[in-house]
């Protein structure tokens, strides 16, 4: 007889039933519907139908992580819906405001650029040598350099990371969501062998574009190396020397965005490039969340590790029970294993007891979270196609 | 000759513009540095290497630009050209150097030697110091504002003097990174600094071609 604390301890949790199902997603219901409470107030009509399709969708994907028990395939679509309508929305708005992608220099000296949480760990060392933020926008209008919109936005994504760590790359991310659906595309990967020392390049780019941006006074990473600049906004080219940046930007995108995550089926990237992936995966140690490997079941079959998006499980984590510091927290791993062994886990407590209670604890933070940042993007992007079509 | 009142202005100035210093040398001290072996000794000899050379640097470039009659203001065409001489330059020495950390023997029985980039005669070229000699002749905007002040000194002595003393204040601010002999290095820390050397360079080298074309970096 399969008792409760046996199923407790080993093996894949079961499908649950529909009503039980329901229960467990009704308070990110009752959150989703209260975040979407401000579109549907507002007298547009797309946005109110935006406003209750974002809704719907983030219930609805919640709903089916908690029927079926696994999570990665339905939190891809969200971050791929995130990641798809982030450059919609924006493109549409700079090319309304000012009929180009392009943001001419005086504008970026004005404190004329949204807020992107991606230049984060370049802006620390100048902020707390100088009181200066080298950032040069504000994320509310008004904010300015040194606003205290900014410093609120930065305030919500501290508090946020120290209890989701490197999740913050699978659930709020709007960047991550394109390359993970060109890596959902092929059956296979064509490239299978990756040289594992590419994983530590965003701590190398990390580690040059702080300096560079210390030294220079700027984003280092905005100006030289992000390759959303290719679907945002992008330093308007004067000169061959801004055609070179602009030029980086694209093939960057191409290449780690577009082409590698299909043949590799990585998210190439945010593995090889994100420097404020690196920077996150810090915060994994202040996470009270991660993934284990119950060793007492791994055979080891290593599905998790060819499943995993960022190459955060070697043959050696395996054997340790652990992921390396890069996990994003996605949970592909844990759907992968036939056996159960790789669970989700809470710190301080034993490996592999009531794994599900863990994935449940985590999930209710990460879809709050997903519904209030990527939730408001969503909408707006939906927004923006239906004004186009209604 | 300058008494004690325009040396401690010398030190208060460098003390002041040790940030900034430190700052812009970051880029191309931190990463080289982790390159290094690990222990503090090592590094306080790269340390030493690199300060050393950097104050003949200082001392070189100032005796011939009091030489030419113009310290540290030169032209802005000229300016920007010695500039961007000097970045393509650096951006060579660290690809040299990050190319040089494979070539060093990781053996138990190998010297714990300061990475070198080249050889004259028997012996190698401690790359700490040659990139110590081109930070310090870099014109960076600290070094900049110390010209300023010693070109109003009446003779190249006192310059110079003030020089020196203004460097020692500024290498305060860089004791704290012998402290970096502390991380532990492995073959992931030295890719690492390795591919962070290759990223600077990379910049410097772009940076540099587009001074010397007379394009400006933005805009
Ligand atoms: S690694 Fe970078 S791009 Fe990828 S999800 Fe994280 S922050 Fe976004
Ligand atoms: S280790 Fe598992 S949870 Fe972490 S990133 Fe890889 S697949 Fe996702």
């Amino acid at each position: 007889m399969a008792d409760a604390a046996c199923t407790a301890f080993a093996g894949k949790t079961p499908p649950r039933t529909w009503s039980r199902a329901l229960l467990l997603t009704l308070p990110i219901a009752l959150w989703s519907l209260f975040m979407s409470l401000r579109g549907l107030m507002q007298p547009d009509r797309s946005l109110q139908i935006a406003s209750a399709l974002t809704a719907a969708f983030l219930i609805a994907l919640f709903f089916m992580m908690m029927k079926t028990s696994s999570t990665y395939r339905w939190r891809r679509w969200f971050f791929v819906a995130l990641g798809v309508l982030f450059p919609i929305e924006f493109i549409h708005n700079v090319m309304v405001l000012r009929g180009s992608m392009g943001i001419p220099i005086e504008e970026m000296i004005a404190g004329r650029t949204p807020f992107c949480f991606l230049p984060i760990p370049l802006l620390i060392l100048p902020a707390a040598l100088t009181k200066t933020l080298v950032f040069p926008g504000s994320i509310l209008p008004g904010g300015g350099m040194a606003g205290s919109g900014m410093a609120a936005m930065v305030g919500l994504w501290l508090a946020i990371t120290l209890v989701v760590g490197k999740g913050w790359c699978s659930y709020a991310c709007f960047f991550g969501g394109i390359e993970e659906g060109m890596a959902a595309l092929p059956k296979k990967a064509q490239w299978k062998k990756l040289d594992p020392r590419l994983r530590l390049v965003p701590w190398a780019v990390l580690l040059a574009m702080v300096l560079l941006s210390l030294a220079l006074f700027e984003p280092a990473y905005c100006m030289w190396l992000c390759p959303f600049k290719a679907v945002s906004e992008y330093v308007a080219a004067r000169n061959t020397v801004g055609l070179v940046q602009n030029g980086i930007f694209v093939v960057l995108f191409a290449a780690l965005v577009i082409v590698l995550p299909l043949l590799t089926k990585k998210r190439t990237q945010c593995t090889f490039l994100c420097p404020f992936g690196a920077f996150q995966s810090i915060f994994n140690k202040t996470s009270v969340f991660d993934i284990k490997i119950d060793r007492t079941v791994c055979s080891p079959c290593v599905l998790c590790q060819k499943s995993c998006p960022t190459m955060s499980l070697t043959d050696d984590s395996i054997k340790k029970g652990e992921t390396l510091m890069s996990c994003m927290k996605c949970g592909a791993c844990v759907d992968a294993c036939p056996k159960g062994a790789a669970v989700w886990h809470i710190r301080g407590t034993q490996v592999a007891v009531k794994p599900e209670r863990a994935r449940l604890m985590f999930l209710y933070v990460a879809w709050a979270m997903a519904a209030m940042f990527g939730g408001t993007i969503i909408t707006q992007g939906l927004a923006t196609i239906l004004q186009r079509v209604i | 000759m300058g008494g004690p009142f325009l040396l401690g202005e010398a030190f208060l100035l460098g003390l002041a513009s040790g940030p900034a210093c430190v700052a812009s040398c970051g880029p191309v001290v931190v990463p080289s540095l982790l390159a290094e072996g690990a222990g503090w000794r090592l590094n306080a000899r790269y340390l030493s290497s690199f300060l050393g050379t950097r104050f003949v640097g200082y001392l070189l470039f100032a005796a011939v630009a009091w030489e030419l009659g113009a310290l540290v203001s030169p032209p802005p065409a000229v300016r920007t050209l010695i500039y961007g001489g000097i970045h393509v330059l650096l951006g060579v020495v660290l690809l040299w150097y990050a190319h040089s950390i494979g070539r060093v023997c990781t053996h138990a029985c190998a010297g714990s030697g300061l990475v070198s980039i080249g050889r004259v005669g028997k012996r190698g070229v401690s790359g700490a110091a040659v990139l110590g000699l081109l930070t310090g002749v870099s014109l960076c905007p600290p070094f900049v504002a110390a010209g300023l002040r010693a070109a109003q000194l009446s003779n190249i002595a006192a310059a110079l003097l003030f020089f020196a003393v203004f460097f020692v204040a500024t290498t305060l601010w860089f004791v704290p990174f012998v402290g970096l002999g502390c991380v532990r290095r492995n073959a992931s820390v030295i890719f690492v600094a390795r591919t962070a050397m290759i990223l600077v360079a990379l910049y410097y080298l772009l940076a540099g071609v587009a001074m010397l074309a007379g394009r400006r970096i933005y805009g």
